[in-house]
């Protein structure tokens, strides 16, 4: 399934850089944020990989889990070697469609956006209200969605169970340029 | 008897004392120092980027999540959310090593010129297209 899943965004991204009307970023900006009674919990991560097709409305993400930057040292430690298991699934990937993409302009217009992200070598399905508009050139697309951690088959050790929350939030903004 | 017990209760305090310095010691454990720590690996920016192209899924073991130099000649100097960054890209080559500077580096990064042939020491976080460095040094 995972060999299977590559290929498809493998020919996803092919498929998006050799066409036409393609936008593409590899500096886009994801972070997730976790509050708990305990302590506050945010990473970010600058280096997201992006590619849109503004005809069909097909979007693919990638970005590396180790790119993720915790304040605290320890904190980064853990999510990459206990948490994600980066050595093991070092990438997270969200391959969907944008709805409505043909309606976008210069203004905040919302769209739909669906697919499946798949993250520690699970895969679930999203569906989330995306920002989207076009400045000048530059397609942006932003906004932000809850991930369960236990969808992902994350397992948290029951001593810093109170540390981590069940549900994390995830904002994303991503500049796409067109993809020459 | 008494004087056993006291001697007990201080040792406890103190094994307590102990305990609570080390785990807030390595909860606020600082990140690795880039300029004080030796690199696990000296190559050139062609190199690094071919062993990402030809055996991904080896040189993300060997690599990532490590101290590396990489020699290279500079592409583009960007800054990204008030952070510099450097691509090095080799002639020929579709990718490059993107190389995100600490924020410290800014001021030296300016002075840096396309062409330029620089050396630079971060920590690798894989490949995605590119190769990715974040939290870079200029070495001098």
């Amino acid at each position: 399934m995972k060999g299977f899943y590559f290929i498809i965004i493998n020919l996803l991204l092919l498929n998006c850089l050799t066409a036409q009307g393609k936008y593409l970023t590899k500096e886009g900006y994801v972070s997730f944020f976790s509050h708990s009674i305990v302590e506050d919990i945010k990473a970010d991560n600058n280096q997201v990989l992006s590619i849109v097709d503004t005809d069909t409305g097909e979007i693919a993400i990638q970005l590396l889990m180790r790119s993720f930057m915790f304040k605290k040292a320890l904190m980064q430690e853990h999510f990459n070697e206990n948490y994600v298991e980066s050595y093991k699934y070092p990438k997270a990937t969200f391959s969907g469609k944008i709805n409505n993409i043909a309606d976008v302009n210069d203004l905040n217009m919302e769209a739909e956006i669906v697919g499946k992200l798949s993250l520690h070598g699970r895969d679930k399905e999203i569906s989330t209200k995306v920002n989207i508009r076009m400045v000048k050139d530059e397609l942006i697309l932003s906004g932000e969605f809850t991930v369960e951690v236990a969808d992902f088959d994350i397992k948290i050790p029951a001593i810093v169970e109170n540390n981590i929350a069940k549900t994390i939030k995830v904002s994303f903004e991503l500049h796409h340029k067109p993809y020459k | 008897m008494l004087g056993r017990k006291v001697y007990l209760i201080l040792s406890f305090i103190f094994i307590g004392i102990i305990a609570i310095a080390l785990s807030f010691y390595l909860y606020n454990k600082p990140h690795v120092n880039i300029q004080k720590t030796d690199a696990d690996y000296h190559l050139s920016a062609q190199q690094l980027i071919r062993d990402y192209e030809d055996f991904e899924i080896e040189s993300n073991k060997k690599y990532s999540e490590r101290l590396i130099e990489v020699e290279g000649q500079i592409h583009e100097v960007s800054t990204l959310r008030g952070n510099m960054v450097i691509a090095l890209k080799p002639a020929n080559s579709p990718s490059s090593v993107i190389c995100h500077m600490l924020p410290e580096e800014s001021e030296k990064v300016l002075m840096l010129k396309k062409g330029q042939i620089i050396k630079i020491k971060g920590k690798c976080t894989g490949y995605l297209l590119d190769v990715i460095m974040v939290r870079c040094i200029l070495v001098q």
